[in-house]
């Protein structure tokens, strides 16, 4: 695998590698993707509809609201001001 | 080349909140507004560990929404991740259909009127798709931060893609309008504007008359209003017919329209990378569809738009106020109403699409709460109709009903505007006209019928209220005969 | 005591012999006293557990314990305890406490079971050591200086050592069997929608499901009788009806179709696991039992299918950890983007980054069809051998792993060796499929070695009884610490 392929990953990823980490990467990378290169030699291809689990419209859940989570536990393990979680500033 | 010299290639993608009581994925309100994150749970939120569990009248809204459209509906769809990083979407991907979406081919006809020429054309629905809608960002300019609210956050939304079939702002604006009324009457959305629950994005391109292929396209995101859709098309042709005057390319990117500036503008970000990497969701099985399935949820689908028109033409309503009352989903409901308790639809036609829309114009009525109900709209009319109350009377009830609500009935009795025919008084109020106005009678008996006039002026000033001047005039009469 | 199976510690329980709270913190004195050179906990919760413990005691004396009511337990830190620390042993979860609990602990709550704490793993489930933990490398029992397995190296490490009566583990690819056979104990992997999902934090949502790590192949089927059934929570766990799991233990192998598949006895398989497997198999065939010979063709490409199906689904469940609304937030200034970035960066450890990078490889546009779209066919096809083979079998029997615990330092930085040790565990999430590990043997250092017994989807209890057949005529060695 490339350098620049990992930097293109790394960016979807939102993750960020140092220059050594990245070599490093590369190479983990490169090594990973010849254990799953074995499947080019087979010509497969995926059909959801044997995946089907035979649910329909009446297992599906009811429309019937519930209770939400009290606002002080769903920020509890949050950076939060004036009831919501706080971010940097995002500039559309 | 002038903007006349091209022809703008439109397509929409329109997105519309359904309206199910609790979240398309978990149990939380749907409802609109709320305090901050207080319609959150730990599905919703992306906390670790949750899991979708699909709410099945957003499946059988979408269903609605597809037959409402002319679609064909896919008896097997699958559930998709759409994976992209913003604060707005706390498990940073959206749960949509992309593969195997729940609504196929469609078609909506559209009417509008160009140039004052009455037009006609349909635009082809490519699929529709339901999805979970994103939270809201509020931003605190004072600290520099962005705040997230996730009340919104799977709010179930159906998306409809489609055909890049329209060729002006008009057309797509009348196709916004024209799709919002139909997912009304299908009962599945609101369609309201101003809370977001409808909105587009729009893809246009340009192509020089004459060419057949289109032409590179932007795609101008997330605009709320009619008004903006067709300013961000005007703006849009504008632009485009520039840089290709100059021999430029248009990019193909993503816009975002400032509804302030009317101006479009480009959202590209120089450090992203983009790709969705939509995948089938693990955690949400596969939804079949029995033929019965469709059957029942089809026939459990309220009188559409062109069959309501075509029951009222069929009442002698003509067609141009028929449509003016269906074009509104509300008014069309009242009007429903008001038959139930007064079969009189022309009369009741009358009055709503004159006095009622009249004071909406105004400002006066919010028809999705209004003070009055139909019932007693339904007497009012009738009250004029059979002259208990007289027209300009009945006009004044009204406004009091608009304000306060309340029984016309009793206002006109209140008010002294109920006309209840007294024989005896009318006879007494003629003979006591006649006997003040001995001159006027002479002269009226000698032939001079103009003077008629006049009496009956002086009889109905005293029997204001207890008498409809058709009585009043028949009465006066019979007596000058027997004079 | 705290060494007895759940069974036994029933007994003992019921009798008054012992109380629930002295057997409680007979377990809270081994942590203190052991934990310390094993590191399987991560967190302890002594009042918690006293106060279960307290509770269960008045059940029992009321005469309605059910068979885990008072039993002490560990639970793997991937699965959300309402108020107490749940890291997934990741520095990205280091203060997460979650607001609400996960399925399997509102059962196991109510069933009276104690809760002694949270034990370690590899970091989001993603390794076979527990040495990718950001906060507990845990040891095995029978050797400090060789791995637990993993991931759930803690649960099978505290069984093993007598620090837990039983404890609750996942398993996406092997997680569960894998320790289990290292640790010398019994861990059960249920079918795939056998047990609820809600509030495990997924590692890759198609494969994982929760099961126990115990003494005996009763004790799982104790532990599983309370965890699985319909959840309103998960959309994936089955509305079948659940049976009860202990139906077979004691049954009669005669008649029982064992097959054999050559291809998991296959080069790469260390020569004493190999002998012990099948010597394990062959007093299968004592008891009465037949055994089949089968061939699974796709084995191969297994490997490469799981890592990338589950990469594929791990990069998207690990993208909503940005630091904003619960878990490790960087300290910077600068964009959304830029916070995120760094709080992703500083944490998630470097194999959980591998695995993120190549689920986005795998899904990212150009590679999809070759990659994730190619696994998922073959989880089809690997769907259809099993389905093949279970035509003519009622069991499958594998070695578990293909070698015993190694040391702490080997494998752990060559991913792709470490890949590959999972050929034997995975192709049974791949198909959906029950499979326990039980211990079979023991190698010349002494180091246990594990067999893996895989049944139909949603046999469980023959699963169980199977294992339980072996080990009523297997003496088990007790690990010394």
């Amino acid at each position: 695998m490339e350098l620049d392929m990992v930097r293109y990953l790394s960016k979807l990823a939102k993750l960020d590698f140092t220059d050594e980490e990245l070599e490093q990467a590369v190479g983990d990378m490169t090594s990973i993707i010849g254990i799953m290169d074995t499947i080019k030699d087979i010509d497969i291809t995926y059909d959801p509809y044997k995946d089907n689990h035979n649910v329909y419209l009446e297992d599906l859940r009811k429309d019937e609201p519930m209770p939400s989570l009290p606002t002080d536990k769903l920020l509890q393990n949050a950076v939060n001001q004036d009831g919501c979680f706080v971010v940097p500033k995002v500039v559309e | 080349m002038s903007v006349s010299d091209y022809i703008p290639v439109i397509g929409l993608e329109i997105h519309s909140e359904l309206l199910t009581k609790s979240k398309v994925f978990c149990t939380c309100s749907a409802e609109f507004g709320g305090e901050k994150n207080t319609r959150c749970c730990p599905v919703c939120s992306g906390l670790p560990g949750t899991l979708p569990i699909i709410n099945q009248t957003a499946v059988e809204y979408a269903i609605k929404a597809g037959y409402a459209l002319g679609c064909e509906i896919s008896k097997f769809s699958v559930w998709d991740r759409k994976n992209y990083f913003y604060p707005d979407l706390p498990k940073a991907y959206q749960i949509s259909e992309l593969y195997y979406p729940i609504c196929l081919e469609g078609a909506v006809p559209i009417e509008y009127e160009e140039n004052g020429e009455k037009k006609t054309k349909t635009i082809r629905i490519n699929h529709i798709h339901l999805e979970e809608d994103a939270g809201k960002l509020v931003h605190d300019d004072l600290n520099g931060v962005s705040l997230c609210d996730y009340n919104r956050c799977g709010v179930p939304l159906v998306e409809i893609v489609t055909e890049p079939d329209m060729r002006s702002p008009e057309e797509a604006r009348t196709l916004v309008e024209t799709i919002a009324l139909l997912l009304q009457y299908a009962g599945v959305s609101d369609c309201k504007m101003e809370e977001g629950s409808i909105r587009a994005d729009v893809n246009i391109s340009l192509m020089p008359k004459g060419a057949t292929e289109f032409g590179t396209r932007a795609e101008i995101k997330n605009v709320n209003s009619l008004k903006s859709i067709y300013r961000t098309i005007e703006y849009e042709i504008k632009r485009q017919a520039q840089i290709l005057d100059r021999g430029g390319k248009v990019i193909q990117e993503t816009r975002r329209f400032d509804a302030n500036k009317g101006e479009t503008k480009s959202m590209r970000t120089k450090e992203d990378a983009h790709d969705y990497k939509y995948f089938p969701d693990p955690d949400i099985l596969q939804v079949n569809l029995r033929d019965e399935d469709l059957e029942r949820i089809k026939a459990s689908l309220p009188e559409m738009p062109k069959e309501r028109t075509a029951k009222y033409i069929g009442m002698g309503i003509p067609e141009k106020e028929a449509k003016i009352i269906v074009s509104d989903k509300l008014i069309s409901d009242f009007f429903e109403d008001t038959l139930k308790a007064y079969n009189n639809p022309k009369s009741l036609v009358n009055f709503i699409n004159g006095e009622i829309m009249r004071r909406i114009n105004l400002g006066e009525i919010d028809m999705t709460a209004p003070a009055f109900d139909a019932v007693n709209v339904a007497k009012l009319v009738e009250m004029s109709d059979t002259e208990k109350v007289s027209k300009n009377d009945a006009k004044e009830i009204f406004r009091e009903m608009a304000e306060k609500g309340g029984n016309p009935e009793e206002i006109a009795k209140n008010r002294g505007m109920l006309i209840v025919t007294d024989t005896s008084k009318v006879l007494e109020v003629i003979e006591s006209v006649i006997a003040a106005n001995e001159k006027a009678v002479n002269q009226y008996k000698s032939g001079d019928v103009k003077v008629f006039g006049f009496l009956m002026g002086q009889c109905s000033k005293s029997l204001r209220g207890a008498a409809t001047p058709k009585v009043i005039k028949e009465e006066l009469e019979k007596k000058l005969a027997s004079l | 005591m705290v060494e007895l199976t759940i069974t036994e510690l029933r007994k003992k329980l019921d009798s008054k012999e012992i109380s629930a709270a002295e057997l409680t913190q007979a377990y809270l004195d081994r942590i203190d006293a052991v934990d310390g050179k094993l590191e399987s906990y991560i967190t302890v919760t002594p009042e918690k557990a006293l106060a279960a413990a307290e509770k269960a005691q008045k059940s029992i004396d009321e005469g309605n314990a059910t068979p885990l009511c008072g039993i002490p337990m560990a639970i793997k830190d991937n699965i959300c305890t309402e108020g107490v620390l749940t890291t997934a042993s990741s520095r990205m979860l280091e203060n997460f406490i979650p607001p609400y609990n996960a399925t399997v602990m509102e059962k196991l709550d109510n069933a009276g079971a104690v809760t002694l704490g949270k034990v370690s793993m590899d970091e989001f489930a993603m390794g076979g050591s527990t040495q990718t933990s950001y906060f507990k490398k845990t040891k095995n029992p029978f050797d400090l200086s060789r791995v637990p397995g993993g991931s759930s190296g803690g649960s099978a490490a505290a069984v093993g050592a007598d620090l837990c009566a039983a404890a609750l583990g996942s398993d996406t690819g092997g997680s569960i069997r894998q320790p289990a056979a290292f640790c010398g104990v019994t861990g059960l992997k249920p079918t795939y929608g056998r047990v609820s999902r809600y509030g495990l934090i997924a590692f890759a949502s198609s494969l994982d499901q929760i099961g126990p790590v115990a003494r005996s192949a009763e004790d799982c089927a104790l532990i599983l009788n309370t965890i699985a059934g319909y959840d309103f929570h998960d959309g994936t766990v089955s509305k079948l009806p659940v049976p009860d799991f202990t139906e077979k233990i004691g049954m009669d192998m005669k008649g029982i179709k064992i097959g054999v598949v050559s291809d998991f006895f296959a080069e790469g398989v260390d020569d004493e696991v190999r002998q012990s497997v099948l010597s394990a198999i062959d007093s299968y065939k004592a008891m009465g039992a037949e055994i089949i010979e089968c061939s699974m063709p796709s084995l191969k490409y297994a490997i490469a299918a799981y890592y990338l199906i589950s990469s594929a689904e791990a990069s998207s469940n690990l993208a909503r950890y940005d630091g904003i609304k619960y878990g490790h937030r960087a300290d910077v200034a600068g964009s959304y983007s830029d916070l995120i970035v760094a709080s992703r960066s500083e944490g998630f450890g470097d194999e959980v980054k591998r695995r993120i990078l190549l689920g986005n490889y795998a899904l990212s546009s150009g590679y999809y069809d070759a990659y994730y779209g190619k696994a998922m066919g073959l989880k089809q096809k690997i769907r259809e051998e099993y389905a093949h083979i279970f035509e003519k079998c009622d069991l499958i029997i594998t070695p578990t792993a293909p070698t015993v615990a190694y040391g702490t330092n080997e494998n752990i930085d060559d991913p792709k060796k470490m890949y590959q040790a999972d050929f034997c565990t995975v192709t049974v999430n791949i198909a959906s499929l029950p499979a326990i590990s039980t211990p079979c043997g023991y190698n010349k250092d002494g180091m246990p070695i594990g067999m893996s017994v895989v049944g139909k989807m949603w046999d469980e209890s023959l699963v169980i009884g199977a294992a339980d057949a072996f080990e009523k005529n297997f003496a088990r060695q007790g690990a010394k610490l």
